[in-house]
């Protein structure tokens, strides 16, 4: 046995030892500091895998973003978190235990009965590379041969943050999300929070550009941007900006509104929706990535900042 | 000299388990929490070694996500932990 095998085993041990631990522990807090350490250990496994682009989505949202805002909900919910007493009864938790039990036997009998080898279009997909000029399949398929999905899924994530706002009290309807942040202007959490974004906004907007030709992209690129911003507001460096304000719900329809256009060009001008014209396609492609990451960065940030609860001249 | 990077890379992978022992055991949220932050700086030496070993010079580019990500969520668990740590500082460490 190699030492590489020994590593994948050693490896996967480990987080199959942690997934069991984050499901049992009983305190949310613990679960989530579990399911952040989780995410970073996927990420290692996606990378194991040859699977780089899941790998930096992965640490980004897993290990990241959606580490940080299972704590928000963990750090509300610890107030109300049930005590002894008012534990679910034991019919409760047998009906439960079944019903998980069920789902996780159909998830695996779903994996048993896969075929093999899998149906795959990757061969279709790199032999026509040529028709975008974009090394990268992964950013390919997602911007070219499958851009009707990509679409869809910037408008997800446009009605997901209609969905949190619509959790606003209406005297706060308007005004801006998340408690005014003040920090010493000596401490250490300031002293990153001016330090750390130049270098995030860099690798951020790299991360975005080498997706053309490497692993990257815009939803990566959008998660450290994001967070840089958010870095920036809880260091009171920064506020929230108002919900009403006009650039701001720009800024939130400009990726979606803009692969909207092209597609709609393509359509007028061209062969069918969303097609771009070979000489073109680069830099159609570029420029809606472009209004993308601007989109997917403050809709990220502005998701973990979550309902607006204070008038905008606070 | 793969395999002996190779090693180094199930070194680090056996202080990570280490580190999630932490985790499992606590007692408090903040020594929950610092493990975890061991746990990220681990996997980031754990992913340029993994780049080298497997000539995958892309790895690089996730290590710097991961590095960037681990302390904006270090920071986020200290600001939204805070509160509730201070709050019941002495009641976490005895209840876990």
């Amino acid at each position: 046995m190699s030492i590489a095998t020994i590593f994948e085993i050693v490896l996967a041990a480990v987080v199959l030892g942690l997934g069991i631990w984050t499901i049992v522990v009983r305190e949310t807090y613990s679960a989530t500091v579990g399911y952040v350490a989780y995410g970073l250990l996927v990420a290692l496994i996606w990378v194991r895998l040859d699977a780089i682009d899941v790998a930096l989505t992965e640490a980004a949202i897993g290990g990241g973003l959606g580490g940080v805002l299972l704590l928000g909900a963990a750090a509300r919910l610890r107030d109300s978190e049930p005590t002894v007493a008012d534990a679910p009864g034991k019919a409760v938790r047998v009906c439960a235990a079944i019903l998980s039990a069920l789902t996780a036997a159909a998830l695996a009998g779903a994996v048993l009965v896969l075929p093999d080898p899998a149906p795959t279009l990757a061969p279709a997909a790199a032999s026509n590379a040529w028709a975008t000029s974009l090394a990268n399949p992964v950013t390919n398929v997602l911007m070219a041969f499958r851009a009707m999905d990509t679409m869809l899924e910037k408008v997800v994530l446009l009605l997901a943050i209609i969905g949190v706002w619509s959790l606003t009290p209406d005297s706060a309807w308007g005004g801006r999300p998340g408690p005014r942040h003040q920090a010493d202007p000596h401490s250490v959490l300031v002293f990153l929070a001016r330090l750390l974004p130049p270098i995030g906004i860099v690798v951020g907007i790299y991360i975005f550009w080498t997706g053309a030709n490497h692993p990257g992209g815009a939803f990566q690129g959008g998660a450290i941007l994001a967070a840089m911003w958010l870095l920036a507001i809880m260091a009171g460096l920064a506020d929230t900006p108002p919900v009403r304000s006009r650039w701001l719900r720009l800024v939130l329809i400009a990726g979606p509104g803009l692969f909207l256009v092209v597609g709609l060009a393509g359509l007028l001008f061209g062969a069918a929706f969303l097609s771009y014209p070979p000489a073109q396609a680069k830099p159609l492609i570029l420029g809606i990535e472009v209004a993308m990451i601007l989109t997917i960065a403050a809709t990220l940030g502005l998701l973990l900042a979550g309902a607006p609860e204070r008038s905008a001249r606070q | 000299m793969t395999e002996f990077l190779t090693a180094a890379v199930g070194f680090i992978l056996a202080m990570l388990a280490l580190g999630l022992v932490s985790i499992l055991r606590g007692p408090g949220d903040a020594d929950r929490m610092m493990a975890a932050q061991l746990i990220g700086t681990g996997g980031i030496a754990t992913l340029l070694l993994l780049g080298t070993v497997a000539n995958l010079p892309a790895a690089i580019d996730v290590a710097l996500t991961l590095a960037l990500l681990a302390t904006f969520a270090s920071i986020a668990f200290v600001k939204k932990g805070l509160s509730s740590l201070e709050a019941d500082g002495s009641a976490s460490t005895e209840t876990t």
